[in-house]
């Protein structure tokens, strides 16, 4: 299995564009949000608590998801005439995602303390970055399984979509407790509104609690679905 | 293999697979032994790729039972012992030959020397290129190295010129012959009269998920394999 992850990491950390992109654009989103809302009162470690996490979901979630265009050509079938496991494959592909959450989450965490001078205690800092990459692995689960089922045709439609209501939806962006009250009953049901939840270091214990549930129930479906997908080929 | 000393390389009984109204393979049964180069040939829809998918564990038998030297598919290919090339299966743009060729053996237990793997699928100087910038008929032979660099005691192919132009067709049964040279075993598919009258010992016909004849190339080869197989598609009778 490590073999195989070397290999992955090496050709993510050769995909220069996607890397820059993966950071410039919740980087960018950061400057964007602090610069209206921290001057209508929202302090600035809490539009950092959001948008790290959204940093974190969508990149984990691209990793994952990019596996249906190699699912497509043929590449899945490939490896399983080697001894490389359906499970040693999936978890190479995880792994690589967790990889590549962490620039976008220390980026937007490290603009937000140079730019909007955020300051925390040591351990302040360490949920803000540390919490919310680890909080990232059902989205990379999430990723792989929209990988299993999504095409290389529609996948950008499902992944859109997908990272849309995450964001929105989950309060990544506004503050759920300005939504009406059915749209934040859905909120709280959705992982990204946990993830937020240790970015705004309101609930973490609660939201670690709730995130491992999702993990645990994302990686037996992911699990089950590669499974699936091979028996009937 | 220690204690499968006297296995053939293959033994399938009875196998089946329906894909919904299809029976793409119908009671297949057949014995390789160590060393036999054996053609698969038989038209299109056949059964052929779904014979070579579940032979190699791509693909589930409805029935039926399938040992490679002894033991199950998975096994075989686990142990490194199976090399295949299947029809559909594809290259990553973004890595190079070496690269892609290097991965497959690092994840085996034991492989031969990539670079020899690449020679002798003739592909040695394509090393640092991008599979993005190579012919159909290189990508084949790539993935022929793809299959030789576990250090097979089997080869199997599934239409293994199907991209390739005359030359590099020529090039690839050459690295192929050399392969079986070594006394080990080779069982590929084609639709080719000619390759498999050209390249192997026996002949195994398929028509509708049957074999429909299956003799040495000797005894069809004698008649004209071309007539042979026009006969056998319409009568389903066995020269053995």
């Amino acid at each position: 299995m490590t073999g195989y992850l070397v290999f992955e990491i090496r050709r993510i950390l050769r995909d220069a564009k996607f890397l820059l992109f993966a950071v410039a654009l919740p980087v960018g989103l950061y400057l964007l949000m602090a610069d209206r809302f921290i001057d209508q009162g929202a302090p600035a470690a809490y539009v950092m608590g959001g948008v790290a996490a959204f940093g974190a979901v969508k990149t984990a979630l691209d990793v994952g998801a990019r596996t249906a265009v190699e699912r497509g050509i043929g590449w899945q079938r490939q490896l399983r005439l080697t001894p490389l496991s359906g499970g040693g494959y999936l978890l190479a592909k995880a792994s690589v995602a967790m990889v590549v959450a962490l620039p976008p989450v220390a980026g937007v965490s490290l603009v937000a303390a140079l730019v909007s001078g955020v300051h925390l205690s040591a351990g302040g800092w360490a949920l803000a970055v540390l919490g919310v990459w680890a909080g990232a692995v059902p989205f990379a689960l999430l990723g792989l399984l929209i990988g299993q089922f999504a095409t290389a045709q529609n996948l950008q439609a499902y992944q859109g979509a997908v990272v849309l209501v995450l964001s929105f939806v989950g309060g990544l962006f506004i503050p759920v407790s300005t939504f009406p009250q059915a749209l934040a009953t859905v909120a709280k049901v959705l992982p990204s509104y946990w993830l937020a939840q240790v970015g705004h270091a309101t609930a973490p214990g609660q939201a670690a609690l709730v995130l491992a549930l999702y993990t645990l129930v994302l990686g037996a479906a992911v699990a089950a679905r590669y499974r699936l997908g091979t028996a009937r080929a | 293999m220690d204690i499968h000393e006297g296995a053939p390389a293959l033994s399938v009984a009875g196998l089946r697979k329906t894909y919904g109204e299809n029976r793409a393979v119908d009671g297949i049964d057949l014995v390789v032994g160590r060393g036999e180069v054996v053609a698969l040939l038989g038209p299109n829809g056949a059964g052929k790729s779904t014979t070579i998918d579940m032979l190699v564990g791509l693909a589930r038998p409805d029935a039926g039972e399938i040992m490679l030297f002894g033991v199950s598919p998975r096994e075989a290919v686990r142990r490194g012992m199976v090399g295949v090339m299947p029809q559909e299966g594809a290259l990553l743009d973004d890595v190079t030959v070496g690269e892609t060729v290097t991965l497959i053996a690092s994840l085996h237990r034991t492989s031969i020397p990539v670079e020899e793997a690449l020679r002798r699928a003739g592909v040695a100087g394509l090393a640092d290129r991008r599979a993005a910038r190579l012919s159909g008929g290189q990508r084949q032979r790539v993935r022929f190295a793809m299959a030789l660099v576990p250090g097979p005691d089997l080869l199997v192919l599934d239409e293994p010129t199907a991209a390739m132009d005359v030359e590099a067709r020529h090039e690839f049964w050459q690295s192929m012959h050399a392969f079986a040279e070594t006394g080990r075993t080779v069982l590929f598919s084609t639709h080719y009269l000619e390759e498999a009258e050209a390249y192997a010992d026996r002949v195994v016909l398929m028509r509708a998920g049957r074999v429909a004849a299956d003799g040495p190339v000797s005894a069809v080869g004698a008649l004209g394999l071309e007539d042979a197989f026009l006969r056998l598609t319409g009568a389903s009778e066995t020269v053995r």
